[in-house]
């Protein structure tokens, strides 16, 4: 581990950043995606992974950071870059006020609850209510950001403002782990009875996990409506929160984890996309296979600096 | 009143479709207190499964005989399946972090979908009128016998498992293992042959309902499953998940609920109601309308 963090992160860091000059077009598409879905399963880990709720509505957050984005550009004519703080503070606000009365739900309830969210979600805006959201066909022909004078024109620039947000969701997420938050939602997650006990508000907690990971995930809706200049509802069905829930815990509740999960869960099936329509059979299979083999994710989560001996090997959750 | 009982014959038609699948979440649910995501999907299944027996097997034959036939065969053949299924993606995570099944459930959904698509490809297929197209006309509502005949054997089958779970031995194993696994062991109650059990009774009743989903609806697709497996589970859900009485009470609330808004309301917001309702009374009933309020163990 020690020595993961000492050449690890230097490694992926340069390798990140050197990436779009190694790859053609299509692939640097690629790779701003893998940049954006870093930031939302990162922001997924933390309702899910950190706080143990059984979220699988992470792309309402997501798409409504996209949305506000999109439809205050359009339609209000504000710049890109002004839309940045409300694509975070709403979907936050929304993430409380939707977390608000279902946190204390039993798991598997939450989990059908959050579908719902995005599933509502999806219709609100294909219905075009309003008259905003543009219906099926979403909103394009957005303006590129412009980032106090530089001009995000190219793809190799949104590359990079992309990375910039990834660095920023690591660096909360580094925080976190050491805050009180953080080892207030390790706590919650591994034993919620005895984290209340101990005197930790679980519910506050728990709204405050929501609302920091749906207001990340907004910011990452923003990167994304400026990538593709352009916002349509079936990038944010709830099948795509699968693919966030999924990730996690395939990955495993860590940084590293969340970003393998990524990477084998979004790119690998870019690389294969030849196999067309046994692409997802074999993919279904290896998802199988990942989780017999590895239950608790390809990268399993640590928690401080326990030593080995005194941790007794359980069954939680994540 | 007539946009009333005609809503009210289409609601229970659908709503015992509903509930038969339902039932196949909520069993799993009870004994496994796992989300069996893939069941959606094998129901998809079943309805092509269906079709190729009748094709294939029976020479596109109506007969009675020929009916029951196809519906016993794939009945059968799903039955196979879910046990297969539980083998594979589940045995081996009984002890694992209860998310970890539940992706292993979401990667078993893909398996099957994908599946279908490539046996029977990505188009729309018509499944056959296995029953005489008949319809009854009082005074301006419009039954179908297929509706009257959903309606009839889906009741059968849910008063059958309902005897089935409350009246017999193996019925009392069921109920005693998903209170207790444990203490179901230590009374000698042979856990993982309930669980086998468990898996055959839900997907041939998912199998039913799949060729009813066929007969009523006609077009099926390879990706249907996912759409009536939510629906489904929300029934389940609404009833109280793990319970079977309340997987038939919420599959027949929620049918008829979404007949009223397609009749009253409108069809384009009709999943957005759906969840609105599910939400209010998750938020009222914490636990479904006949789930018991039991405190979580420690």
């Amino acid at each position: 581990m020690k020595s993961l963090e000492r050449f690890g992160y230097p490694v992926f860091f340069v390798v990140i950043a050197i990436l779009p000059f190694l790859l053609d077009p299509r692939w640097q598409a690629v790779a701003i995606t893998f940049l954006i879905f870093a930031v939302v399963a990162l922001s997924q880990d933390i309702i899910l992974g950190k706080a143990g709720m059984f979220n699988m509505g992470q792309a309402l957050f997501f798409g409504m950071g996209a949305y506000l984005t999109a439809i205050l550009n359009a339609k209000f004519g504000w710049p890109m870059l002004a839309t940045i703080p409300v694509a975070i503070l709403i979907p936050a606000l929304m993430g409380i006020l939707l977390a608000g009365p279902i946190v204390h739900l039993r798991g598997d309830y939450l989990l059908v609850v959050t579908i719902g969210f995005n599933i509502v979600f999806v219709q609100v805006v294909q219905n075009n209510l309003g008259g905003v959201t543009g219906g099926p066909n979403g909103i394009f022909g957005l303006d590129a950001m412009n980032l106090f004078g530089i001009k995000l024109a190219s793809q190799v620039s949104v590359y990079y403002f992309a990375f910039a947000v990834l660095l920023l969701t690591l660096g909360i997420m580094a925080n976190l782990e050491k805050s009180k938050a953080g080892r207030a939602l390790h706590y919650l997650r591994e034993d919620p009875l005895a984290a209340e006990s101990i005197g930790i508000n679980t519910r506050v907690y728990k709204i405050f996990a929501f609302g920091l990971g749906a207001g990340i995930a907004g910011l990452a809706g923003t990167v994304y409506a400026t990538q593709y200049a352009a916002v349509s509802p079936e990038a944010f069905e709830f099948i795509q929160s699968v693919l966030f829930f999924s990730i996690v815990l395939v990955g495993g509740s860590s940084i590293p984890g969340v970003l393998l999960g990524v990477f084998v869960m979004f790119v690998l099936p870019e690389i294969f996309r030849e196999f067309a329509t046994w692409r997802f059979f074999i993919f279904g299979f290896a998802m199988i296979l990942a989780m017999v083999l590895r239950p608790r994710g390809i990268w399993p989560a640590t928690f401080g600096k326990i030593p080995k001996f005194l941790i007794k090997e359980s069954n939680h959750g994540a | 009143m007539d946009i009333f009982l005609q809503q009210l014959a289409n609601g229970l038609t659908i709503g015992s479709m509903f509930a038969l699948v339902a039932l196949g979440y909520t069993m799993v649910y009870g004994v496994m207190k796992l989300i069996n995501f893939a069941h959606g999907d094998m129901v998809a299944a079943s309805a092509f499964v269906g079709l190729t027996i009748y094709t294939q097997v029976m020479g596109q034959a109506t007969s009675l005989v020929a009916v029951i036939a196809i519906f016993l065969l794939s009945a059968a053949v799903m039955a196979c399946v879910g046990v297969i299924l539980e083998r594979v993606a589940y045995k081996p995570l009984r002890e694992a972090p209860r998310l970890s099944a539940v992706v292993s459930a979401l990667g078993a959904s893909l398996v099957i979908q994908n599946g279908i698509m490539l046996i029977w490809g990505p188009r729309m297929k018509i499944f056959p009128e296995l029953v005489p197209q008949v319809y009854w006309n009082f005074g301006g509502v419009v039954i179908s016998l297929i509706q009257v005949l959903i309606l009839a054997i889906s009741l059968v089958l849910m008063v059958s498992l309902y005897l089935f779970i409350e009246k017999t031995r193996m019925g009392a194993a069921i109920r005693a293992s998903s209170i207790d696994q444990d203490a179901a062991k230590l009374m000698g109650i042979n856990v993982n042959s309930v669980i086998t059990l468990i898996f055959v009774i839900g997907s041939s009743l998912g199998a039913v309902g799949g060729l009813f989903i066929g007969l009523y609806y006609r077009g099926i697709t390879f990706n249907m499953g996912w759409q009536y497996g939510l629906y489904a589970f929300i029934a389940a859900i609404l009833g109280g998940i793990g319970n079977i009485p309340g997987a038939m009470l919420g599959g027949m609330l929620l049918g008829l609920f979404n007949a009223f808004i397609a009749g009253y309301v409108s069809s384009t917001w009709a999943d957005a109601y759906t969840f609105i309702l599910l939400i209010v009374i998750l938020i009222v009933r914490p636990t479904g309308l006949l789930g018991e309020r039991v405190a979580e163990k420690v």
